[in-house]
């Protein structure tokens, strides 16, 4: 479980994230929406430490991550698994590399066991046969799958993802959302999902919690936010013609 | 203030740089592969300026020593301390400045704005020290010895263009470059050369480390990585000729 509590941050004395509270529970996909410029991405960095909080404190299963010194972050960041917008794959190491390059980094596994569960992440999320290429011969959808597998590599506690799905087809984003979905419930682990993504919501938002101008609006499942009465949050929900539509005819 | 947030900032980097490796192998591995990509794929740029530069230097003195009372073999010995005082090591060094500032000012860089440093942040990995001390250790073990090589190369360079020139003959070339030999200075322009190695690989570092934004700002920090490499080799060369040959 994460929790974040009266956080706010500051860039040159502007607010980008105003006193926010919220926790997000284990085994659960916990979606962070808002329009861009929300302070999404903001949030996020300051969860896994990237960014320090101005105020407030960011709790990892009852310790304090913000509070900690670099040493002590980097016990709980070996149990931090993360997907960035762009996938963030090292471009020098192919896909097998970049899978095994954490387990080098922080565990004493033979050269076959570090294979063998890089071929086990990679099967999980379909790119067998993808070992020896590199990135740059990847598609979009294909490095963000690699990054996946980069992230469960070392069965982390914590998944977070930012804006997995941008620049993504519908169809590709269907499988990524289903893909966090499910290694979220067979690892039982705590993720953490920025998205401006309707149809992400909709697919896999266990909880779902709406941001605007750096303040939390809103928090609920994804069969209540159809439902809501907020103005804001309705705003950004039904702001195409196609959700509008839906919403008229679920109302008539 | 600008100039001073700067050197704290460098300075603070140089401290999360020289910290205790998480993984020695991890580290060895990675020197391995800079020693190939900043060192090794210089050689030939460094034996092409070289080679020309010797012989440049050669010719130029002999045209401009054409009196009967300076012995000819002194054309030798002009080259040769050319070569070894300021040539091998300082003209070496700013030729590297560019080649291999910029490449690591763009390859930080490019990590940088790709995520890939936050991605190895993330994981708990001290991204500064993995991504820099390498090539510190790297350049600082290969551009002396791409000195030495300079220097022959060199000086082999002189002895080429006498022989195809014949302003002088090939054998008070060849007598010149032995006369007179002081062996310091040799040692005095390698020890410049470590310095001018780690002055290179950290402020191009620095530059490429902080980068932020895209291709535009990876490209103005590419170029500040060797504007100010090179400023700070023409600096430390007076301060280190001074302070060594005093």
């Amino acid at each position: 479980m994460i929790e974040v509590v009266h956080v706010s941050k500051y860039f040159d004395n502007e607010p980008v994230l105003k006193d926010i509270s919220v926790t997000f529970e284990r085994g659960k996909t916990n979606l962070v929406i808002g329009q861009s410029g929300s302070g999404k991405t903001v949030l996020l960095k300051c969860i896994v430490g990237l960014l320090d909080v101005d105020e407030g404190d960011i709790i990892y299963d009852e310790v304090i991550f913000n509070k900690l010194n670099f040493g002590d972050k980097k016990s709980i960041r070996k149990e931090i698994g993360m997907l960035f917008q762009g996938g963030a794959l090292f471009d020098s190491l192919t896909v097998e590399e970049n899978i095994i390059y954490p387990m080098d980094m922080f565990t004493s596994m033979t050269t076959e066991e570090k294979i063998e569960r890089a071929n086990f992440c990679l099967k999980r999320v379909n790119m067998v046969n993808s070992n020896h290429l590199y990135p740059a011969e990847l598609s979009g959808g294909m490095k963000k799958r690699v990054a996946i597998a980069r992230a469960i590599a070392l069965n982390p506690k914590y998944l977070f993802c930012d804006e997995p799905n941008s620049g993504l087809d519908p169809k590709t984003s269907i499988v990524i959302d289903n893909l966090i979905r499910e290694l979220t419930e067979e690892f039982n682990m705590t993720t953490i999902v920025n998205t401006h993504d309707m149809n992400s919501v909709m697919e896999i938002g266990s909880k779902v919690v709406f941001i605007a101008n750096g303040m939390k609006c809103w928090e609920g499942t994804n069969l209540e936010i159809l439902h809501s009465d907020n103005q804001v949050l309705n705003d950004f929900i039904f702001a195409n013609s196609l959700a509008r539509h839906v919403k008229n005819t679920m109302k008539n | 203030m600008g100039f001073f947030f700067h050197v704290g900032k460098y300075f603070e980097l140089m401290l999360k740089v020289f910290t205790k490796p998480e993984k020695g192998i991890m580290y060895y591995r990675q020197t391995v592969r800079e020693i190939e990509a900043l060192g090794l794929n210089s050689v030939g740029i460094v034996f092409i300026i070289s080679v020309f530069m010797g012989a440049v230097i050669t010719l130029q003195t002999a045209y401009n020593t054409e009196n009967p009372f300076l012995p000819s073999y002194l054309i030798g010995l002009g080259c040769r301390d050319s070569m070894i005082l300021e040539f091998s090591s300082t003209m070496v060094a700013l030729i590297l400045a560019g080649k291999v500032g910029s490449n690591i000012a763009s390859e930080l860089g490019t990590m940088r704005v790709t995520e890939q440093i936050d991605a190895l942040e993330i994981m708990g990995v001290n991204s500064a020290s993995y991504l820099i001390l390498p090539k510190i250790i790297a350049c600082i073990l290969i551009f002396p010895l791409l000195t030495l090589f300079s220097m022959i190369v060199g000086v082999a360079g002189g002895w080429l263009a006498v022989l195809f020139t014949h302003v002088i003959t090939p054998t008070d070339f060849v007598y010149g470059i032995q006369y007179a030999f002081i062996p310091f200075y040799i040692t005095y322009s390698v020890i410049k050369m470590v310095v001018f190695a780690f002055l290179i690989t950290s402020i191009s570092s620095y530059h490429g480390y902080y980068s932020y934004g895209g291709a535009l700002e990876v490209g103005i920090s590419s170029t500040r990585a060797v504007v100010h490499s090179s400023v700070f080799i023409l600096l430390f060369n007076v301060i280190l000729t001074q302070l060594i040959l005093s």
